[in-house]
């Protein structure tokens, strides 16, 4: 038995070890956008002339901020960042703590304190509660989560601790209800993210076989495949003239937001197949790079293949040459109007699904959802997505609009009809052309 | 090699096992070492070869000074002893253990193969060397270390009980071997308790009582002045009840029994109440498998045994146990007794679930430890009730393993019941064992020593190659026709016409 | 195994050494040692709400490792032991499904006892595949795992999905009547406790004064020769899986009722492993064992203290705690080797 002893510490610990190799968690927005809560959609004009009048206030901003600095008045406001996975993890949780940075910018006098990785695979032992006491110890008050399962443990602490303010990014408690006030809840609307991604992916694919890394199964995660197959099939039909038919859209789940090794899919894997099944552009729909880190060795290695990473400005960086663009999310703007309402004695409970600025969906102050297009994507691809972008900031084009079935064959929207905010929300299945289970 | 030990001590705790022990060992000469169970034999011989480290006293070899700070080390001065209980072994097969050991990392297999076959061709053993060591009866393991010790050139060779497990006529090559060993300059140390043996064999003999170098004797010797050296008192010889034999009690019907290496069919055997059958063959003939089946531990294949008119092949060990039927298995530290239990927990276990004489759940410990300390007492036993089985002398474990036989026994199955047992204690036992065949106890056991086979059995079963060859009745058998048959050969007319 | 030691003895040494270690690489990383030290203190002492945060992980190594003193005193690597924690969380969630609006009492008892079952059922299975199917239990264990967590998966994701959510990473959180209840203003709640108590002196107990707690031993020692003296060696064997997974099921419903309040995937938080070295520091011994379960507790509460307060990375406290396991293995080997009496 003494012998066995160090070799089975051994398993243990490398047991240990794989599990503690997940990522972080991308969570998502509420399902039901209920009526009653006015979505934003900024008008053109009232976007301009918010954009106006917050460039005045940043130069008064900018100002004051000196003046501040000079008067080293008071404490600084302290903001608490929990984050799913690393901070630098170059996805969701990297997206956010650049939301924090432009916080720190922005609104003068404010200093972070954060905990990142708090997931079942990193911290399995930690409680979002646990975690919010510490940081309110450390003089926290304002605080965002920012994955869907801390939806609850927010909740809990926030109860707790009734005098400071929470953001839980992509949770929709304050919607239904279940929040208690000090909490609001904030996503972006990145269908239309995925939407020029599914774009790019047609534009860019010689074979005709587009490959989609799902992570699990449910209404989000289908809308936003549904989302990037009639990006693609808008470009592959009306800008390229292609035959919808020649078309292949292929999703493969993994089982989870990222890989659990022996439990979920293995991302690298599941890439590879696809590349090796025929597939010349991976759309990533998980939390982690896999689908941008193996096209790009595969690339490297002589194959024609590009990819489509996800939730982050800065994806394309681990292989710019095989990246065709990355749909990201933009956190700064809703995180600095939350936190100066908390700081100025005006916070309202609000739920937040914010939409891109269609003005310039790129903007770093306004816009919540953005694209970055990348070194591999063609001049004639970078049009048909300026194209894209126009046709829906106008309304001129609405990609859901009938006839448009489900995989079943029922039917979705009715010829000539566009599918309600609900239909979307609530998509049931994947859509009729796409390979992929629905369930 | 010349081997000197002067004033050696040994403590475990309060036994003081070794207690300035002085002995020298000339080169070229087989050097005899006796004593009762726990006298301290396996202690020296340990000490001397790396296993234990002494409290004090020195160690030459060849008048240097040496420390030797593990068996390994050991080995690489030249010593090398065969353990009295085989030592655990991985799963690893007879080749790659004969090549434990080895210096120099390049050793092709296939000359070390060769070697290995040709000692044992030297020997008479009957060893494969792609068998598991695992398999091997504990008589096998022990010619398994012997050749293995050979090969690895050792010039001190120490032997604890070696002749336990051998046969008759595997016991006279080892002899030779040993004499041309010896004439070829390697000295040889000899642990035994049997006189016969040492007589043949030594130039030299020394005594040990409880842990003092009691005396010391040159050839020729004399046996009865060492029995006195061991015991103090003589010893005599009880004698030999005749009892009735009852009606049949176990029956073995036209059985086949098979495990990796031996398949034996068409079995057929009847013992009756009383009776005692003394089983003898080469090791791995088949007595093994044999016993085991009819203890309820192997199942058979084909056939029934058939146990106080039960049929009980097939069924579950309980009700084997239930029946009466009890089993002493020969490597006792690994079938028999459980290393890190003391004693008192072994009395425990048995009275709780085999004998049933206790149905609490929980333990009354000052009862079971009287218990335990009367059956110390009774049976002699050199230690404790909180004693673990493996810090008893090889002898005490014997004793221990017979202290645990349930009161109600019909049947009693024995592999080399009284292996590594002193003079003394193997008549006392044998005579607490005779005892019960008054109650109708059958016994069959088995035997390296054709003289035990002869002194106790009523019947005695030759096995063969996996078959009954012979069943004998003894008062009708010669030694030398038993022999003959053991060694698988028809004994010559004029022996049979002698006797049968 | 190794009983043959006092752990007072050889407890200290390679705390000192792991100290001493830990040190050093925490000087490598940046940092004071000695803040260090009273960072991880203060974090798991500092405020009764870190005390009561130190107990609730207590509770769950302290319950765990006495369920694996059973299957270690019958010789058993029982690396299965997290997924039976998961399969008690799953049982107890579960009860909640099957008794949703009953009297809190009733669905408290029921989470208990379902957790228990469940976990037990989940142990036996390693036991059977060792038996019947010659599997060893280390690598059964590995295996059932992994279906554990999987099971996690499907069932937060398809059957238990909380309504009118379209994310999916745990379960619906339960109502606040069934949560175990809990100390004012702490997370910790007696009744946790008071199991964990309870757990500890029945083991304790079992393996001390009782035939079945011999028959372990024995097993787990020589089960040949537990066998030929009349032990019966499978039903022993399965016997110790079945407490050890009761002990770990009980674990996995207490993180349901009492801290997770929901089932989320890794619920079993590593605590069965932790549990397994806890034993194997302990030396085998039921009173060791919740003393040693109570350090990995403080370490593992206090090293959250290190990133906010330090800004080191947590996983400092779980390199000590590593560096500590290994000490005393080199402490222990040594002594062995160097001192060792005994054979
Ligand atoms: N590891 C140990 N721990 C404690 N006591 C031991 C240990 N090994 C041997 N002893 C004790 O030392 C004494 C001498 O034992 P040893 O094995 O040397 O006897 P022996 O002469 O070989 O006897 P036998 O003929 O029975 O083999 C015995 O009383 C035994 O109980
Ligand atoms: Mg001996």
């Amino acid at each position: 038995m003494k012998k066995i002893n160090v070799s089975v510490v051994l398993v243990l610990l490398m047991a240990w070890l794989a599990a503690c190799t997940g990522g972080g968690e991308v969570s998502t927005p509420p399902e039901e956008a209920a009526e009653e809560t006015v979505v934003e959609e900024p008008v053109e004009e009232e976007a301009m002339e918010e954009e106006a009048m917050e460039e005045e206030a940043m130069e008064e901003e900018a100002m004051e901020e000196e003046a501040m600095e000079e008067e080293a008045s008071g404490e600084p406001y302290t903001i608490g960042l929990v984050m799913v996975g690393p901070r630098d993890d170059r996805g969701w949780n990297q997206a956010h703590w650049e939301g924090m940075e432009y916080v720190l910018e922005n609104v003068p006098n404010t200093e972070l304190v954060w905990f990142d990785k708090l997931n079942p695979a990193d911290n399995p032992d930690l409680t979002v509660e646990q975690v919010v006491d510490d940081l309110v110890a450390q003089g926290a008050e304002f605080i965002i989560t920012n994955s869907a399962e801390m939806a609850d443990g927010t909740n809990i602490a926030a109860a707790n601790h009734p005098d400071v303010f929470f953001i839980h990014a992509s949770g929709d408690d304050a919607l239904t209800g279940d929040a208690p006030a000090n909490v609001s809840n904030v996503m972006g609307q990145m269908e239309f993210g995925k939407m020029i991604a599914g774009c790019a992916a047609a534009m860019a694919s010689e074979t005709g076989q587009i490959a989609y890394l799902g992570p699990l199964i449910d209404a989000e995660t289908r809308r936003l495949v549904n989302s990037s197959y009639l990006g693609a099939l808008h470009c592959w039909e009306t800008v390229r003239g292609n035959d919808p038919a020649d078309l292949d859209f292929e999703v493969v789940w993994i089982g989870f937001w990222f890989n659990i090794p022996g439990v979920t899919l293995d991302p690298t894997q599941v890439v590879n197949d696809f590349i090796d099944g025929g597939a010349d552009v991976v759309i990533s729909g998980i939390d982690t790079t896999e689908a941008v880190v193996v096209s790009g060795q595969r690339a490297a290695a002589g194959d024609n293949v590009f990819a489509v990473p996800y939730d982050f400005t800065g994806a394309c960086e681990e292989a710019p040459d095989i990246c065709l663009g990355v749909p990201y999310f933009n956190w700064g703007p809703d995180y600095v109007r939350l936190i100066e309402a908390a700081m100025n004695d005006s916070w309202s409970q609000e739920w937040i699904w914010s939409p891109p600025d269609w003005t310039d969906i790129n903007n770093p102050d306004t816009s919540a959802i953005g694209w970055v297009s990348g070194n591999g994507l063609s001049a004639d691809a970078q049009t048909a997505i300026d194209d894209l972008v126009a046709g829906l900031a106008d309304g001129s084009l609405n990609l859901y609009t009938g006839p448009l079935n489900y995989q079943d064959g029922t039917e979705f929207v009715a010829d000539g009809a566009t599918a309600s905010d609900d239909q979307i929300w609530y998509t049931e299945q994947l859509l009729e052309g796409i390979e992929g289970v629905s369930e | 090699m010349k081997v000197t030990l002067s004033h050696i001590h040994k403590r475990f705790g309060a036994v003081h096992a070794n207690n300035d022990i002085s002995i020298n060992v000339e080169g070229g000469t087989i050097f005899g070492l006796l004593g009762e169970n726990g006298a301290g034999k396996s202690t020296l011989m340990k000490v001397l070869s790396g296993f234990f480290a002494a409290d004090s006293g020195e160690i030459k070899l060849n008048d240097q000074v040496v420390s030797l700070s593990s068996p390994a080390d050991a080995l690489e001065k030249g010593i090398g002893m065969l353990h009295q209980d085989p030592l655990d072994v991985p799963p690893m097969r007879l080749l790659e253990n004969f090549m434990m050991g080895v210096r120099g990392f390049l050793q092709p297999r296939r000359t070390a193969e060769s070697s290995f076959r040709e000692l044992c061709q030297a020997f008479d053993f009957d060893l494969d060397p792609h068998a598991f060591v695992h398999d091997l009866s504990v008589g096998e393991r022990q010619q398994l270390e012997i050749v293995r010790l050979l090969w690895l050139g050792v010039e001190t060779l120490i032997l604890d009980e070696p002749t336990t497990g051998i046969s008759a006529p595997q016991k006279e090559k080892l002899f030779a071997t040993l004499h041309q060993l010896a004439a070829d300059g390697k000295s040889i140390i000899f642990v035994s308790h049997k006189l016969e043996d040492v007589e043949v064999l030594c130039s030299e003999v020394a005594v040990l009582r409880q842990g003092v170098l009691v005396g010391q004797q040159n050839a020729p010797i004399d046996p009865a002045g060492l029995v006195k050296m061991m015991f103090v008192q003589e010893v005599n010889l009880e004698e030999r009840l005749n009892v009735d034999l009852g009606s049949t009690f176990l029956q073995v019907q036209d059985a086949t029994m098979s495990d990796l290496r031996l398949k034996m069919e068409g079995v057929t055997l009847d013992v009756k109440a009383g009776e005692v059958i003394g089983l003898a063959g080469l090791e791995g003939s088949g007595q093994q498998l044999l016993m085991q089946a009819c203890a309820g531990l192997h199942r058979i294949d084909k056939g029934a045994i058939v146990v106080g008119g039960q049929t009980l092949s097939g069924r579950p060990y309980q009700e084997w146990l239930n029946a009466g039927v009890a089993f002493m298995p020969a490597d006792r530290m690994a079938e028999g007794l459980v290393p890190g239990l003391s004693i008192a927990e072994h009395h425990v276990l048995t009275r709780y679930r085999r004998d049933q004489e206790q149905d609490k759940k929980t333990i009354d410990w000052p009862l079971f430890r009287k218990h335990s300390q009367e059956k110390i007492t009774e049976f002699n036993i050199k230690g404790f009730v909180d004693s673990t089985v493996e810090s008893l002398s090889g002898g005490n474990q014997q004793r221990a393993l017979l202290s645990l036989l349930p009161k109600k026994l019909r049947l009693l199955i024995m592999e080399h019941p009284t292996r590594g047992l002193d003079i003394e204690s193997v008549l006392y036992i044998w005579g607490k064992l005779l005892k019960r065949r008054q109650d109708g106890t059958a016994i069959i056991f088995s035997s390296a020593d054709l003289d035990e086979v002869f002194q106790y059995s009523d019947r005695i079963v030759v096995c063969f190659g996996g078959q009954i060859t012979a069943v004998l009745n003894t008062s009708e058998t010669s030694v030398e026709q038993l022999g003959y048959l053991i060694a698988g050969k028809q004994p010559p007319a004029d022996l049979r016409e002698e006797n049968v | 195994m190794k009983r043959s030691f006092s752990p007072v003895a050889v407890g200290v040494a390679p705390v000192l050494l792991a100290l001493l270690v830990t040190s050093l690489i925490i000087i490598i990383a940046g940092a004071q040692p000695l803040e260090v030290f009273l960072a991880i203190i203060n974090g798991s002492f500092g405020t009764a709400i870190k005390i009561s945060d130190t107990f609730v992980v207590w509770v769950s190594l302290a319950i765990c490792s006495a369920g694996l003193l059973v299957t270690f005193r019958a010789g058993q690597w029982n690396i299965g032991v997290e997924g039976q924690i998961v399969l008690g969380a799953i049982g107890a969630v579960w009860a909640t499904r099957l008794f949703e609006g009953g009297a809190p009492a009733l669905v408290i008892s029921t989470m208990l006892l379902l957790g228990m079952i469940a976990g037990a059922l989940w142990g036996v299975l390693v036991g059977l595949l060792k038996i019947y199917g010659g599997v060893n239990e280390i690598f059964g264990g590995l295996g059932l795992n992994f279906v554990a967590t999987s099971m996690t998966i499907y069932l937060i994701s398809g059957p238990w999905k909380p309504e009118g959510t379209s994310s999916v990473s745990a379960s619906k959180l339960l109502p606040n009547e069934i949560w175990l209840p809990t100390l004012e203003g702490l997370r910790v709640s007696p009744v946790s406790i008071v199991l964990a108590l309870i757990v500890i002196v029945l083991v304790f107990l079992a393996l001390r004064g009782t035939i079945w707690g011999l028959e372990l031993k024995a097993v787990g020692q020589n089960d040949r020769s537990a066998f030929v003296l009349g032990v019966p060696t499978q039903r022993i064997l399965l016997s110790a899986y079945t407490v050890c997974g009761i002990c770990a099921g009980l674990v996995g419903a207490i993180l349901v009722a009492g801290v997770r309040h929901q089932l989320v995937v890794n619920i079993s938080a590593g605590y069965g492993f932790f549990s397994i070295l806890i034993v194997l520091l302990s030396g085998f011994t039921a009173v060791w064992s919740p003393l040693i379960a109570f350090f990995f507790a403080a370490l593992g509460i206090g090293g959250t203290a290190l990133r906010l307060g330090l800004d080191l990375d947590s996983s400092l406290s779980g390199v000590l705690q590593g560096v500590l396991v290994v000490s005393f293995e080199l402490v222990q080997g040594i002594r062995q080797k160097w001192f060792g009496g005994d054979n």
